[in-house]
């Protein structure tokens, strides 16, 4: 049997299937995408080499970099507001002795449910006449605002909707950081007379920063590949006020069938998710690794 | 033991798989009434056939977007349609592929036509951006020679926007004109006449507003709800035949009569006629508005005329008997016929290219049972759709009192306006679209709203040349 696993024409032939199909499916299907990037495909034809106009074309398209700019809004959203709250949320709930349990359950409940179905309900929260947060306006004698409808709003509106979504998943990953630390520490601490406030910025935090270093990376990596809440709560509008990179991209693809366009918009998006993520692991990332206790 | 239980729980798996595809055919035969007939009938439509006919069964797939309860009336004449083909065509089983609208004619279709995996039959528009655009590749049906098979090809009133070199590549299933649907207890508690003149129209918005009523109820989240005002304010402005100069290149979008069009609505929407927060709200919540009274007017499809029926939807039944309908009113000033109603025939079905003997066996069966004065006067009477098809003039009356009003409307026109959409490309389409929204929210005058246009209009056609 171990002579057998050792011969290299039996593990190749377990691992040639699967590469095989990764090639296929991922590989293949990956080039081809970057071909169709230089092409004026429109699926429906054949396609022409066109070089780099659908390059030169997003470089001109106001509307594009509207959606980059929404990108950048919910890239900084996350890193500025939600990753400090999710710290704060996660310390407050690793102090409590009593139904840590449900904290923990019900904050991660969100990120459980389908991007969809939380679309509609904060739909109807933000419903301009009936939605719960214009009636609440409403007892304060305040304007009901268009949440959804107004391009002052609708951006902000997503954002809050999707910080509701995902900032429970990442408060369950730096709880587990924060509980798994050594107990001892902060009891010194403690007994050396610092109050919680000191315990928690000058001990907890430095010590859970490589993992809040991995939460801030995949916010930057959510930012850059959102698109289903937006498609589901304002499918971009009103007027282009919250298309992201994403969305825009789907709609240039099968709205108006200019596929080669879109592949070189899907080409852009990933140069930009790579220099933004490499320039944090480079800049910021790489000093925060490496803390020992 | 270990085993035994690994046995057992692999074989309950498996056994689960396989009830779970028949649970899977089974909640199709439940689904629609229909799926039973086929054996029964087709047995009995070929009683002289002297071999037990082995039937070979096969599906045919078929998209529809009667979806909802404002679209039940047509839902059901479908599934009559289908019950029909279904016990002609033997071994035939239509299956539904419900989607809603515009995800179909914008997202759903496009993908599956780039892919080349369409329905076999399925909802089409026509005109530039769709119906012709697929013809032209190749992917649609030529459907002139079933036409001509069942003798009904001259019994269409205009497919002109499915054609492509003289070939028909899809049907359409109604027409449909747009007007102002009002709430005759609201008009008559401010003492409103139904507005003759834009004057007198701009007069009631006042009054409306004025006793804390929205006068025009909107939903602008989809950016066609908005644009079917738009469409025949510009026929107003410009003139019935500014559609088709727009779709051949003849008219500008930036001319004086189409920028006064877009000025008056923006100059409508800075006096708060339409619902506070439209942006926001969808074309459900538009009807919604009107229905719970709380605006006055409604300018939409004749196709919302079911909506307002006594045995039509559990809401929409309150305003049974309370609702009027007028055309939109003269302009003055306005260039050409000032009684020209819109009217669309660009709504229907079309069938994919790729079919085998059986699926087009079936999808001539569609045609020809979808396709009658039958349904096309049932259609009218129950859910307003106006007949695609030429049917005798005096089935045409209707006890429902807004299909009166409608067709008394229609009558006193003597031309006719297609919606923009059916003529030109979709980049042109989608760019109005998101201008109608950037002057809804006051971010653009019209000037720059029709400009913006132009330029994409321009543009897409230097790129066809």
């Amino acid at each position: 049997m171990k002579n057998t696993l050792k011969n290299p024409v039996v593990y190749w032939a377990f691992v040639l299937p699967s590469l095989a199909l990764y090639f296929l499916f991922f590989i293949y299907t990956l080039l081809t995408s970057i071909g169709y990037g230089f092409t004026d495909w429109n699926a429906l034809e054949p396609a022409h080499y066109t070089g780099f106009a659908n390059f030169k074309q997003a470089f001109d398209d106001s509307d594009f970099w509207v959606a980059v700019k929404n990108n950048m809004f919910f890239l900084l959203f996350s890193v500025v507001l939600q990753v400090p709250l999710i710290v704060f949320f996660s310390l407050l709930i690793s102090g409590v002795k009593r139904l840590q349990g449900l904290y923990k359950t019900t904050v991660f409940m969100p990120s459980i449910l389908s991007t969809s179905i939380i679309g509609i309900l904060w739909g109807f929260l933000y419903h301009p006449t009936d939605g719960l947060f214009n009636k609440v306006l409403g007892l304060f004698g305040i304007e009901p605002v268009s949440w959804l409808g107004d391009t002052k709003w609708a951006m902000f509106s997503i954002l809050v909707t999707n910080a509701w979504q995902w900032m429970g998943f990442y408060i369950v990953l730096i709880l587990a950081a924060i509980l798994s630390l050594p107990k001892e520490i902060n009891e010194a601490a403690a007994i050396d007379g610092a109050t919680g406030y000191q315990r928690a910025t000058r001990i907890t935090v430095p010590l859970i920063m490589p993992i809040i270093s991995v939460v801030i990376m995949l916010s930057i990596a959510g930012a850059m590949r959102v698109v289903d809440i937006v498609l589901v709560m304002t499918n971009g509008g009103p007027a282009g006020a919250t298309e992201v990179m994403a969305s825009y991209m789907v709609n240039q693809g099968t709205r108006y069938g200019e596929y080669g366009y879109a592949m070189a918009l899907s080409i852009l998006i990933f140069a930009i998710a790579l220099v933004l993520t490499a320039v944090y692991q480079f800049t910021i990332a790489k000093r925060q690794e490496g803390i020992e206790y | 033991m270990n085993r035994k239980l690994a046995l057992v729980i692999s074989s309950v798996l498996a056994l689960s798989t396989v009830l779970a595809a028949c649970g899977g055919s089974n909640d199709k035969a439940s689904q629609s009434p229909s799926a039973s007939a086929p054996a029964a009938s087709s047995a009995s439509a070929s009683p002289s056939e002297s071999e037990p006919a082995k039937v070979e069964k096969f599906d045919i797939s078929l998209r529809h977007i009667q979806v909802g309860q404002a679209q039940q009336f047509r839902k059901a004449i479908l599934d009559e349609v289908v019950k029909r083909s279904e016990a002609e065509v033997p071994g035939a089983n239509y299956e539904y592929d419900a989607v809603e609208d515009s995800v179909n004619r914008w997202t759903k279709l496009p993908a599956e036509m780039a892919a080349g995996n369409p329905p076999k039959i399925f909802d089409l528009f026509g005109g530039p951006g769709d119906g012709q655009k697929y013809a032209k590749a190749g992917k649609l049906l030529d459907v002139t020679p079933i036409l001509d098979e069942l003798g009904i090809k001259d019994k269409f009133t205009d497919v002109s926007t499915f054609v492509v070199d003289g070939k028909i590549y899809g049907l359409p299933i109604g027409a449909s004109s747009e007007g102002l649907f009002y709430n005759t207890e609201i008009f008559s508690k401010y003492g409103i006449n139904p507005p003759k003149t834009l004057d007198e129209l701009e007069a009631a918005a006042e009054t409306l507003k004025k006793n804390g009523i929205t006068p025009f109820a909107m939903g602008s989240s989809a950016a066609w709800v908005p644009l079917m005002m738009v469409n025949t304010m510009m026929a107003r402005y410009a003139g019935p035949d500014i559609q088709a100069g727009l779709g051949n290149g003849t008219h500008k979008w930036n001319e004086p009569e189409v920028v006064a069009a877009f000025a008056k609505y923006a100059d409508w929407e800075k006096k708060g006629y339409f619902t506070k927060g439209e942006l926001g709200i969808d074309y459900a919540g538009q009807t919604d508005q009107f229905i719970t009274g709380k605006a006055g007017m409604l300018f939409d499809g004749t196709w919302r005329a079911s909506s307002f029926k006594a045995d039509g939807d559990a809401i929409g039944k309150a305003l049974a008997g309370k609702v009027g309908y007028v055309a939109f009113p003269s302009v003055p000033n306005g260039k050409g016929d000032q009684t020209a109603v819109n009217y669309n025939q660009n709504n229907g079905y079309g069938f994919s290219a790729d079919l085998n003997d059986n699926e087009r066996a079936a999808v001539k069966a569609f045609i020809k049972n979808m396709y009658t004065d039958e349904f096309q006067i049932r259609g009218f009477k129950e859910d307003g759709v106006l007949p695609s098809m030429k049917v005798p003039a005096d089935q045409l009356t209707s006890d429902d009192p807004v299909i009166s009003k409608i067709l008394d409307a229609n009558k006193a026109a003597t031309t006719v306006f297609p919606h923009f959409d059916s003529l030109v490309v979709s980049k042109v389409n989608g760019e109005v679209e998101k201008q109608i929204q950037l002057l809804i929210a006051g971010k653009a005058t019209a000037q720059e709203v029709t400009d913006a246009i132009q330029k994409v209009s321009d543009a897409e056609r230097a790129a066809a040349q």
